[in-house]
């Protein structure tokens, strides 16, 4: 690592063509991944990822650079040939502060956890899925851990490090009768260490992933069809997250290519909705102490009864939009120059019981469990899968059905929220954009959607 | 780097056998915004690997921290993984294929063009797009180009190179129409600076663009499909992990026991063809230094056999297919054999149904161990033989082992996209397509 008068030469001589940003962002991350699959562990892998990444602004227009080789003369060359981009005069970089602390929390760090007691705790998970039925023929486990300490240092005095520990517990199931095969996933996660398995009820999981892969087999394909749809608790949150999360980020927002552009506060859903993206929510997935540009997360109101509050701004974008950053810029990894990204993104609880919900609706599609989605910014189109859903009839939960597609246009799909219950969860995932996968977490009480367009294949003549 | 000493450091440590892949690679990307450059990226990027047999097992480390003393803490790293395994399958180090077959490396320059050179032809294809009257936006325009390099060296004797070098352009336009709102794009990826053709690549996006405009959705029922010969390269590259070996030993593919039986129609050809001339790239040995080679896959609708690793090989006594790459079985360049039907005449004999140029949410839409589908499209419908409107915001569902007993025809318009896959467009007897009442 470059010591600090070192950095803040760096960051003076970046300057020096007139650029009015400068910023070095250094990394180092272990990320390692045990698979258990069946009654063995069948590979053990580790993964080392160590660079600097150089970005120079001016005018809004960017140059970056990066690269393994962290030494003084690698970085002064990235950014001699980054700064040639520009020309004007000189401008002088703020004096580097002191470094604020970073808070994680982290009670068993994984380096700190022996191999075996990793391996036992997957074999006897794996054991759980496989001996639930008969008709399990395979079941996979994994722990995926990563620790990635950062240090960025800019131009406006920002020097911040901070160290994230991230664990993934992978559970997979596969269910099989004949010939049809069924398999069902979770992946639960959380900025924690080994401590993980006290947060989360592994077992529990297991015994429902398996539960529910035998239970999938039974399942009908689901007819093709327009009706309201209720979104479970949770993972149910990736709606949210597809529909209205990425227009919201200013990546999108700035070149006016969100449907979102401009409507500060106006109405942009229904009033039951108030969400919120929050980068500092305790042991959360998505949440860091301080964000990939060295400011420190928060927790930002998007929606408030309906009413645009807020967008996720990074410093670039702000600039352009002349809105505060949110601490909300994020990257991968140094290979990526940061934008504004997602951390912990929610709606918030209603007041409605789920039970209720379910009653009132007489038709319609419960989607217990979502798989991912996709959304196109530019058109607020997004589509999610079921990957694990029931008929309502009569405001009963009735024949489990599959290969239901979820398709709408996110601006539209906020208006005609109209049941928000009182049960937030929240659900992980890896979540990707231009600058690279990141871990998010998504939320939601149980919502209900008035009418949205379902695919699926049953009901051929 | 010295990987001989590396080895050697390896062997004293009690590793029974050792390979290590070094790659080097850099790049430069330019986008463009209204007019000008709004982002210059340059890289350069070391990686090495390691695996190493210990007691029989195997362990794995990849790094970008670069040292001497890196190496000989990752070489115990590897011994530390190897010995958590408690799998009983073979470890395998390979001494090398008898003979690789030989391809023409892509080895132009890139960085040799003036950089204003590349700044002004990026800029050409953003503003060619943005002039466009319908266009209100582009919303990035970019040029990339790589150069890579990897070695693959091992205590076995075996010693491989390889280098790739390409570039590739895409700018992708908002159309907009009343509230009618589509984005479209071409990519392009060229292995010399002159195949760069920035106002070609603008047209073709304007007129994907311009075409899509006025998309509305469709009455929910079966209709006869046509998928695009890039969209069903698409579904091919979705279930293609359903002939991996490793997939079959582990019980995820429901191929497990039907080799040599039909499992497809009987023009079903499915072909993976390293060395393929139409495919973008020519791979003459994979990540463990097995020689690639062409084969079939599905013959006639029989189903061959799996594609292995050496170790998948060993266990099923069978001769490696060189398909081992990223740490698991892939592809190489997979392709479905095109028919002879071009492809207005296999339009032509449509009535009612819907032609399908773009697939989104793969990564979620898709069981790929029950082949079950069901995806967001777009594309056109088809009404009496002829290309009519474009259709956009509907589902198409379906099975995908059933759509490879169902194809009514295949088109002569085979096409390769940049991940490898190919096919040609396909005619499918009927499928669910679920849209929107108005």
């Amino acid at each position: 690592m470059l010591k600090k008068e070192v950095i803040q030469a760096l960051l003076d001589e970046a300057l020096e063509t007139g650029a009015d940003f400068a910023e070095l962002f250094f990394e180092d991350t272990n990320q390692e991944v045990i698979r258990v699959t069946s009654k063995d562990v069948s590979n053990v892998s580790y993964n080392n990822v160590h660079g600097v990444g150089v970005r120079l602004i001016k005018n809004n227009d960017v140059v970056y650079g990066y690269s393994n080789e962290v030494s003084e003369d690698k970085v002064r060359a990235l950014i001699m040939s980054l700064r040639a981009s520009f020309d004007g005069e000189k401008k002088e970089a703020v004096a580097l502060k002191d470094a604020l602390p970073f808070d994680n929390k982290i009670k068993r760090p994984m380096e700190a956890v022996s191999a075996k007691e990793k391996t036992d705790k997957l074999l006897a998970l794996s054991e759980v899925i496989l001996s639930h039925d008969p008709k399990i023929v395979q079941s996979i486990t994994q722990l995926l851990s990563w620790k990635q300490s950062i240090l960025v240092a800019n131009s406006n005095g920002t020097y911040q490090d901070d160290e994230r520990h991230y664990a993934r517990v992978i559970l997979m199931g596969v269910a099989s009768e004949n010939g049809q095969m069924q398999q069902v996933f979770e992946g639960p996660g959380r900025a924690m260490g080994f401590e993980i398995f006290d947060d989360i009820d592994t077992f529990a999981l297991a015994k429902d992933v398996a539960e529910r892969a035998v239970h999938m087999l039974s399942a009908q394909p689901i007819v093709a069809q327009e009706m309201p749809v209720v979104l479970a608790n949770g993972w149910g949150g990736v709606i949210f997250h597809e529909a209205c999360g990425h227009p919201l980020e200013a990546t999108a927002v700035a070149k006016g290519l969100s449907p979102f552009t401009g409507k500060l506060g106006q109405a942009i859903g229904s009033s039951v909705v108030t969400a919120y993206d929050d980068g500092d929510v305790d042991g959360a997935w998505g949440r860091t102490s301080f964000d990939d540009e060295g400011m420190k997360t928060q927790k930002n109101l998007l929606i408030e009864n309906g009413i645009l509050k807020s967008y996720l701004v990074d410093y670039r974008n702000g600039l352009t939009m002349n809105h505060k950053p949110t601490g909300s810029g994020r990257r991968q990894n140094y290979k990526f120059p940061p934008t504004s990204r997602m951390n912990t993104t929610y709606i918030a609880p209603g007041k409605d019981k789920v039970e209720d919900i379910i009653k009132d609706t007489k038709y319609g599609l419960y989607a217990k469990q979502l798989g991912g989605g996709q959304v196109s910014p530019a058109t607020g189109e997004f589509n999610f899968a079921v990957s694990e859903g029931y008929m309502i009839e009569d405001g009963k939960l009735t024949t489990p059905v599959k290969g239901a597609m979820l398709i709408g246009k996110g601006h539209e799909v906020l208006f005609k929220i109209d049941r928000v219950a009182d049960n937030l969860d929240f659900g992980q995932g890896m979540c990707g954009s231009i600058s690279g996968s990141i871990p998010t977490d998504v939320g939601q009480p149980t919502i209900r959607v008035s009418k949205m367009t379902v695919g699926g294949s049953g009901g051929q003549a | 780097m010295n990987t001989k000493k590396w080895i050697e450091l390896g062997l004293s440590k009690g590793l029974s056998d050792v390979e290590i892949s070094v790659s080097e690679s850099s790049s430069l990307k330019l986008v463009a915004y209204e007019g000008k450059i709004e982002q210059n990226t340059i890289s350069d990027v070391s990686t090495v690997s390691i695996r190493g047999i210990y007691e029989g097992n195997i362990g794995k480390v990849r790094f970008e921290y670069i040292s001497d003393e890196q190496v000989d803490k990752m070489l115990d790293k590897v011994i530390e993984n190897a010995k958590v395994i408690t799998v009983k399958e073979p470890a395998i180090i390979y001494e090398g294929s008898a003979s690789y077959p030989e391809v023409k490396a892509n080895d132009f320059d890139f960085s040799s063009i003036d950089m204003t050179k590349k700044v002004s032809d990026l800029i050409t294809l953003e503003t060619t797009i943005r002039a466009n009257e319908k266009v209100s936006n582009v919303q990035t325009a970019v040029y990339q180009e790589n150069s890579s390099g990897a070695i693959l060296t091992n205590s076995k004797g075996l010693h491989l190179t390889r280098k790739n070098r390409f570039a590739y352009a895409y700018g992708i336009g908002v159309f907009k129409e009343g509230d009618d709102i589509n984005t479209a794009y071409e990519f392009d990826i060229f292995k010399t600076y002159e195949a760069f053709d920035p106002n070609k690549l603008a047209n073709i996006t304007i007129e994907k663009g311009l075409k899509r405009l006025g998309a509305v959705s469709l009455p929910t029922k079966f209709y006869p499909v046509v998928f695009s010969n890039e969209t069903f390269s698409d579904l091919l590259s979705v279930f293609s992990n359903l002939y991996s070996a490793e997939s079959a030993y582990r019980h995820l593919t429901p191929f497990e026991n039907k080799v040599g039986e039909k499992i497809a129609q009987a023009n079903f050809n499915l072909i993976d063809d390293p060395l393929h001339e139409n495919a973008y790239f020519q791979i003459p040995f994979d990540d463990e230094g097995v020689a690639c080679q062409k084969k079939y896959v599905i013959k006639d609708g029989i189903f061959q056999g799996f594609m292995n690793d050496l170790k998948m090989a060993t266990m099923m006594k069978q001769a490696p297919t060189g398909n081992s790459f990223g740490g698991g079985i892939r592809t190489t360049n997979m392709y479905l054999e095109p028919g002879e039907l071009s492809f207005d005449d296999m339009i032509a004999t449509i009535e009612d149904g819907v032609y399908i140029t773009d697939l989104v949410g793969l990564h979620a839409g898709v069981k790929t161990i029950s082949g079950d589908f069901s995806l967001q499209a777009s594309g056109f419908k088809i009404e009496n033989g002829k290309i009519a409107f474009p259709v956009n915001m509907i589902v198409v569902s379906g099975n995908f082992f059933d759509v490879m007993n169902n194809l009514v025809t295949l088109a002569s318009d085979l096409k390769f996209d940049v991940s490898g896959f190919g096919s040609p467009s396909v005619h499918v007897k009927s499928l669910s397509i679920s849209g929107e009442t108005k």
